[in-house]
């Protein structure tokens, strides 16, 4: 359809704003619909109330069952115990060595009560491996040894007095966390009892061992109760309440969507007067309900049974931990629900939609789960704690702010609300704007009836080709490029010492960035020139170019050291990067100029500004492919540093190209900027006279001159500005906005006919 | 009422590549006429309703329902447009009442005239027996019911039925025939689609004849008669069709494109 009339129905669009009484209207259908659902009914409410009391009733099992079930361990050699403190009192160890002595369950053999044909080693071995005894403690023979050397100062033959010492061996299974736990508690008596020995031994010869102690130290935990059962409840709860929000969300989200469209009743929802905005809220709403009220009634029923629960139990040396929750600080729980429950359900209801089945919806949401949980992971992570970066990672941050309220750190929590509340925002906004889009795409909606197969999608990328890439083919190269960048940076094991060797670690990534568009520009598209975007633009930009990559160089070193003291490099790799410089400067000019200048302009443009960027732009939105060229562009670079360097580089670089409608005058600019870079210090250093007009010396290499920075700002802004006069008049791939991919097959026809 | 001229649909497909599926067609639609859009199977007769009923947005060309355009304005059409689609597409969980009454209060209508006429609509249609029978337990002649009382809540002027025979039994099928009959009485404008022949005959005041996206030939029945000197109806219908692919063979074979698209509609080479 013609750009004009595409237009219009955009005026009418929003002309046409949502009415809250529509929304209310399908919102509370919605609901009573799936209230009548036993299916839904019994996910959200009968499961939570049920499951969490049985839970509880199961740990009391179990917790009766561990408390019968002591850690059982076999000590071979008792005998050889001689003139020491007392190890055991009875059956146990002695009290003083340990708490809670019951829960070593003791069996003691006498060395020789064992030696069979098998050695007593193997027996012990065996004993572990097949579980009979979490550990087995071999008191060998020579223990009886064991007496207090004649010799204290050890003045003469140090060294065999050291071989002497016996030797007490504790057999113990990693793979079982029985044994592990019994090793840890006997090593612990072991060491407590050796203290009680080596004091009477001291006191034996007439020294007072509190003498020998420098100093002395106690363990008090100073959190107030509530807090010490916030921390784990506040670790523990989010976790719980997200993955049934998340849960929550997607059953509803399947029938409400994916389920109307397979019955047929969405079709006739969108004949009626309702807008689809208001269907999107409608649904969004009820969905988001339901995703809320999964997660309170689970959260609610878990709190409240475990702190019956934990009133009656009490497991091992947990029970300082694991307290009933604190209800108060939980409510700040509540707060968070909101926003990320909202936030499930718009992901949900936009990747239902895509499902022409209830069954199909499910395999859509499995992918959504996998992607989602790792973000609800990771803060239960040990040492993940609120920061600059977690706070900016989508639900983690909510999750990370939340603990933090939980925990009562106030005014930690206040300096991160307006970064989790602006991440958490735009993950809203970008998710209810997906939900919307596939509500107005009806490709989306009537769309893929057919059968997908493999033969016929090749043939059909083959039939299909277009002069440029499409929009899914972009997506699809910048993405091969990142992980093929991603493994074979991998692979790097360590700097290289010589000029060949960075030759190589710098040529296999421009290969790796620059082949995939290449293979794909000239399989899937039937220009390879034109999908590159090689193109000559107005000649004028060409020298152009160049005068503003020079001019832009100084802002930009301004803005790598900006970005260098925000988010300093760590010393470790800029000694690694060392030998690298070094190198380089060694290296003739020319080769350095034609490796680290000529070849990443080359083919870094031809990937990303070209190929890349030549398939985003025909979608929506050119901004929006400027800065996902960018954002690209910038993640190949590698090092954080660099990429946010090279992000903001290529917005510059991607609205260029934008305006001239080819890549020529980007690699021009590249080229200076990376060329430069790499020159500075050879030409500081040169015999010119007119360097030091530019350039300064300083402790940390080259530097420009205040003015030159400023005035070459002017000059560059006012190319820029020139840029934007520039009409990509050359570029029929950008005149021609492809809309929606209905119409992105051909766009030359569809052009002629504009 | 309804205005197309030129309208097309395009629709981007895997294994077909560039897939015509509605062609340029134009047709007019007068005040109490009931046109039929007579066409096989996957002729492009339901994308022509979808369009009309603004569920699709057409690749090319206009059509207007009751003088407002399907895409400028298309909440207008929405209001004054009935739609029945073939699928009955009735809510599991929602009786009868809620169902028909939950569109109406989509429609906007106010609580005292939609209660008056819901109770006429349910009269009228005879579904006062079923009134609170969720819709999982209807048979296939009340889910029809259903679905036309929804399309006539708001008292549309013009009202779409997109194959509304398909799988009802000759009685169900009979008495909605002649619920479209009386709707022309009261001045409707009704657009029917079918692949029966028979309905056609019996119902329609004008015939467009649809095959491969393209309409090959319309007008009243007397007038497709005398054109083509066929007094069979159904022989007509055929000769038409035959006729088409003998053309598009022809057509292919002078620029020489291969034949390889057979049946499934027009590939744009």
């Amino acid at each position: 359809m013609s750009d004009s009339s595409k237009a219009i129905r955009r005026q009418a669009a929003a002309a046409g704003k949502p009415r809250l009484g529509a929304i209310w209207l399908i919102y509370f259908r919605e609901m009573r619909d799936q209230l009548r659902d036993r299916r839904t009914l019994f996910t959200i409410a009968v499961l939570p109330i049920m499951l969490y009391p049985l839970v509880g009733m199961l740990l009391l099992q179990i917790a009766q069952f561990t408390r019968q079930n002591p850690t059982s361990v076999c000590i071979v050699g008792v005998e050889n115990i001689e003139g020491a403190p007392p190890l055991f009192d009875g059956e146990t160890f002695a009290p003083e060595l340990i708490e809670q002595p019951e829960s070593l369950e003791l069996l003691t053999y006498r060395w020789d009560e064992l030696s069979g044909d098998q050695s007593i080693h193997d027996k012990g071995n065996e004993w572990v491996k097949t579980g009979a005894f979490d550990l087995v403690v071999l008191i060998p023979p020579e223990f009886k040894d064991n007496e207090l050397p004649s010799d204290l100062i050890g003045t003469s033959s140090g060294e065999d007095a050291k071989q002497k010492q016996p030797n007490i061996e504790l057999l113990f299974n990693v793979g079982s966390d029985q044994s592990v736990v019994a090793r840890q508690r006997v090593a612990g008596v072991l060491g407590a009892w050796r203290g009680e020995w080596i004091k009477e031994r001291l006191s034996g010869v007439g020294i007072d061992p509190e003498v020998l102690l420098p100093f002395q130290w106690s363990d008090r935990d100073i959190a107030p109760e509530r807090t010490r059962e916030a921390a784990f409840w506040s670790k523990l709860l989010p976790f719980i309440m997200l993955v049934w929000a998340m849960t929550g969300a997607f059953y509803p989200a399947i029938d409400l969507v994916a389920g109307e469209k397979e019955r047929g009743t969405l079709e006739t929802l969108l004949c009626s007067p309702a807008l689809r905005s208001e269907i999107v809220w409608g649904k969004l709403g009820a969905v988001a309900t339901f995703s809320m009220l999964t997660a309170l009634l689970n959260a609610g029923s878990m709190l409240l049974t475990s702190s019956l629960v934990f009133q009656h139990i009490d497991v091992g040396g947990a029970s300082n931990m694991l307290g009933a929750p604190p209800l108060v600080p939980m409510l700040w729980l509540f707060v968070a629900l909101l926003p990320l429950s909202c936030l499930f359900s718009a992901l949900a209801l936009a990747v239902a939609a895509m499902a022409r089945s209830s069954k199909e919806g499910q395999y859509y949401l499995m992918p959504l789960m996998m992607v989602t949980l790792p973000l609800v992971m990771l803060p239960m992570l040990p040492g993940t704690t609120l920061n600059i970066g977690t706070s900016l990672i989508p639900v983690t941050g909510m999750f990370l702010l939340v603990r933090a309220l939980v925990e009562g750190q106030y005014s930690t929590a206040m300096i991160y609300v307006p970064m989790v509340l602006t991440v958490t925002g735009t993950c809203l906004w970008l998710a209810a704007r997906w939900a919307r889009r596939q509500f107005e795409d009806e490709a989306v909606l009537f769309g893929g009836g057919d059968q997908w197969e493999l033969g016929m999608w090749v043939k059909h990328l083959w039939r299909d080709r277009q002069t440029a890439a499409t929009p899914a083919q972009a997506y699809a190269c910048g993405a091969i490029i990142l992980v093929t960048l991603f493994f074979a940076r991998l692979t790097i094991s360590e700097m290289p010492q010589d000029f060949t060797g960075i030759v190589k670690l710098v040529v296999m990534p421009q290969v790796l960035i620059l082949f995939p568009a290449l293979i794909m520009a000239t399989m899937f598209t039937t220009s390879i020139r034109q999908s590159l975007r090689i193109r000559i633009p107005h000649w004028t930009t060409l020298p152009l170019a160049i005068l503003f990559g020079i001019t832009l160089h100084p802002t930009y070193v301004m803005l790598s050291k900006l970005i260098n003291h925000l988010y300093p490099i760590s010393e470790q790799a800029a000694v690694a990067m060392k030998p690298f410089a070094e190198q380089i400067a060694s290296a003739p000019w020319i080769g350095v100029v034609l490796l680290m200048a000529l070849l990443p302009a080359v083919c870094e443009e031809l990937a990303f500004r070209g190929f890349v960027f030549g398939g985003l732009v025909r979608e929506k939105g050119k901004l929006r492919a400027v800065v996902l060229t960018a954002v690209m562009f910038g993640i190949s670079h590698g090092v954080l540093q660099q990429s946010i360097a090279a992000s903001m580089m290529g917005i510059v670089l991607g609205w260029i190209t934008l305006r001239t409608g080819s890549i020529l005058p980007c690699i021009l600019i590249h080229f200076t900027n990376n060329a430069l870079s790499v020159s500075l210090e050879r030409i500081a250093t040169s015999d010119w006279q007119g360097a030091s007009i530019f350039l300064t010396q300083t402790e940390l290499g080259p530097s420009y001159q205040p003015f030159w920075s400023l005035i070459s700002l002017g000059i560059a802004v006012t190319c820029l500005l020139y840029f934007g006069t520039v009409s990509p008049e050359t570029d029929e791939s950008e005149s021609e906005l492809i809309g929606s991919h209905h119409d992105y097959v051909d766009p030359t026809t569809s052009l002629a006919s504009a | 009422m309804i205005h197309v001229q030129h309208l097309t649909k395009t629709y981007e497909d895997l294994q077909r590549g560039r897939f015509v599926a509605v062609d340029g067609i134009s047709f007019t639609v007068k005040k109490g006429e009931i046109f039929g859009l007579l066409g096989p199977n996957g002729a492009g007769k339901t994308t022509v309703l979808r369009m009309l009923s603004t569920v699709l947005e057409p690749t090319d060309g206009i059509a207007t329902v009751a003088g407002y355009d399907v895409v400028r304005d298309s909440a207008e059409v929405r209001r004054h447009i009935g739609f029945v689609s073939n699928n009955t597409a009735i809510y599991d969980r929602m009786t009868a009442w809620e169902m028909v009454e939950y569109f109406g209060r989509l429609h906007g209508m106010r609580s005292g005239s939609l209660k008056t006429r819901l109770e006429a609509l349910f009269d009228q249609l005879r579904m006062n027996d079923f009134r609170d029978v969720p819709g999982s337990k209807m048979s296939t002649g009340m889910k029809q019911k259903v679905s036309i009382a929804r399309a006539m809540i708001h008292d549309p002027p013009v009202l779409v039925f997109d194959e509304a025979t398909l799988g009802l039994d000759v009685l169900v099928a009979r008495n909605l025939l002649s619920v479209i009959r009386s709707l022309r009485e009261a001045g409707k404008c009704l657009i029917f689609s079918t692949h029966i022949m028979s309905e056609v005959e019996r119902l329609c005041d004008r015939i467009a004849i649809m095959y491969r996206g393209k309409i090959l030939d319309s007008g009243s029945l007397e007038e497709l008669r005398e054109r083509h000197r066929e007094d069979d109806f159904e022989e007509l219908f055929f000769g038409l069709l035959s006729q088409h692919e003998q053309e598009l063979r022809e057509s292919r074979r002078e620029s020489h494109l291969p034949d390889d698209h057979e049946l499934v509609g027009e590939p744009v080479a």
